[in-house]
């Protein structure tokens, strides 16, 4: 199913991507112009979205990488 | 470093000395410094390198950001601290170089270029150039224009984290975002995880708020259709058609009752002229008529036949009596002459020696010869 599907893919998106897509979302729900069966997929694929920000928000990065020259000019 | 003190000389009685009273302090020798750097801004300005138009903005949330500055020195750690403090999520790289001294500016440049080159493969969103605080000398890597240009170059976007508040450098001036200093550069760099995570559950609040009230409408209209009759009484169309049926089949009952009704009568008065007609008697006045007509006609065929048969009887004798064969019956006989087959009537008829064939009443041949005549 197309809904589910979506759901899954939520995963790639970076933060600033998700945030786009979470204030694009609530925008459409608020404006109240799609249909019922669609708003409650788009609520589902705003709270995944929720999620995967504060998943991403709770991963403390504790390495940081060195770059050095490359060898090749 | 050298000084220019400007102040008034006295007399410490107790001590019998002279001392220098210092009512300004300035540093020395750092003039050409401060010159060759408001000459530097001017050039660039008018080159148009400072303009708002070419900086770039800072993504929103950094996924990945490069440092540049000195491995040794408190700068690394604090633009590091400064940023982990607010967004912990993102990726740190950091490109170590020199931040004064020979060749500074060359080997910031060479590694922002660098950078830039090799960004496919470091996918970086923003970078951070910067160092700690020190004096207008320590800090001329960042007046220089081989930097400036190095910056203003750059396709990621730059943020400069130079020294204290205070010090601005061309550096600063030519980025696309400034941190007044390097413990400044997470706020320049990158959001608040707080604010931000607020802002999460304002979000969430709102999503579900609007979605609970869509549903809740829809539920409303929900109710509003099942109030309606035809669901509270489902079985109410079916019963419209029922009676619909049940009135044609009563009309339809009535109509016929009324067809047949009609034809009986139609039938009656068919049958009345019928009777009318007495076909009995007719039928019994034709039968006796032809019964009549039958014996006529018997009898007058009787009648004829009677007569036909006398008629025949009487002929019948008649040629019984005038069959010739009869007068053999009173002795007479027919008698022919063998040879010619005539008839034998008188005795010129035959010779002596004929033969003769004689017919009797027995219908007997004889054959007989003349002897005598």
């Amino acid at each position: 199913m197309a809904g589910k599907k979506q759901k899954d893919d939520v995963g790639g998106l970076s933060f600033e991507e998700s945030i786009k897509e979470l204030t694009n979302i609530v925008g459409k729900i608020e404006q109240g112009q799609i249909p019922l069966q669609d708003s409650l997929q788009q609520y589902e694929r705003g709270m995944a979205l929720i999620q995967h920000c504060r998943t991403i928000l709770q991963k403390a990065e504790k390495r940081i990488e060195k770059i050095t020259e490359s060898e090749d000019k | 470093m050298a000084v220019l003190a400007t102040g008034h000389i006295d007399v410490y009685t107790v001590g019998g000395k002279y001392q220098l009273y210092v009512d300004k302090l300035e540093p020395e020798g750092v003039g050409a410094l401060q010159l060759a750097f408001e000459q530097m801004v001017k050039k660039l300005q008018a080159e148009g390198l400072f303009d708002d138009v070419h900086k770039k903005p800072i993504p929103a949330y950094p996924d990945r950001i490069g440092i540049l500055t000195s491995e040794s020195g408190a700068a690394v750690h604090d633009i590091i601290d400064s940023i982990h403090h607010r967004w912990p999520c993102v990726k740190l790289f950091f490109y170590p170089v020199p931040v004064q001294g020979e060749g500074a500016t060359e080997k910031i440049s060479a590694a922002l270029r660098d950078i830039n080159r090799r960004n496919t493969k470091f996918k970086l969103d923003v970078l951070i150039v910067g160092r700690g605080g020190g004096s207008l000398e320590d800090l001329q890597a960042f007046n220089e224009e081989v930097l400036a240009r190095a910056i203003f170059n750059s396709r990621i976007p730059v943020i400069s984290a130079v020294g204290h508040e205070v010090d601005v450098t061309v550096a600063d001036l030519v980025a696309d975002a400034r941190a007044s200093t390097p413990t400044k550069a997470g706020v320049v760099a990158v959001p608040d995880m707080q604010e931000v995570s607020g802002q999460l559950v304002g979000i969430e609040r709102r999503l579900t708020g609007q979605i609970t009230a869509r549903v809740k409408l829809a539920q409303q209209k929900l109710e509003i259709i099942l109030a309606n009759a035809v669901f509270r009484n489902p079985l109410l169309l079916v019963q419209n058609a029922q009676q619909q049926l049940d009135e044609l089949s009563a009309e339809l009952a009535e109509t016929v009752k009324e067809l047949l009704a009609e034809m009986r009568e139609q039938l009656s008065a068919a049958y009345e002229q019928i009777v009318r007609i007495e076909p009995h008697r007719l039928l019994g006045r034709k039968t006796v008529e032809l019964n009549d007509l039958k014996n006529r006609a018997n009898a007058a065929i009787k009648t004829i036949t009677n007569n036909r048969r006398m008629q025949l009887t009487a002929q019948a004798s008649c040629l019984t009596g005038l069959n010739p064969k009869s007068v053999l019956h009173r002795g007479y006989s027919i008698t022919t002459s063998k040879k010619t087959g005539l008839l034998v009537r008188n005795s010129k008829d035959i010779q002596i020696a004929d033969l003769l064939i004689t017919e009797l009443a027995d219908e007997n041949l004889i054959e007989s010869k003349v002897t005598k005549k």
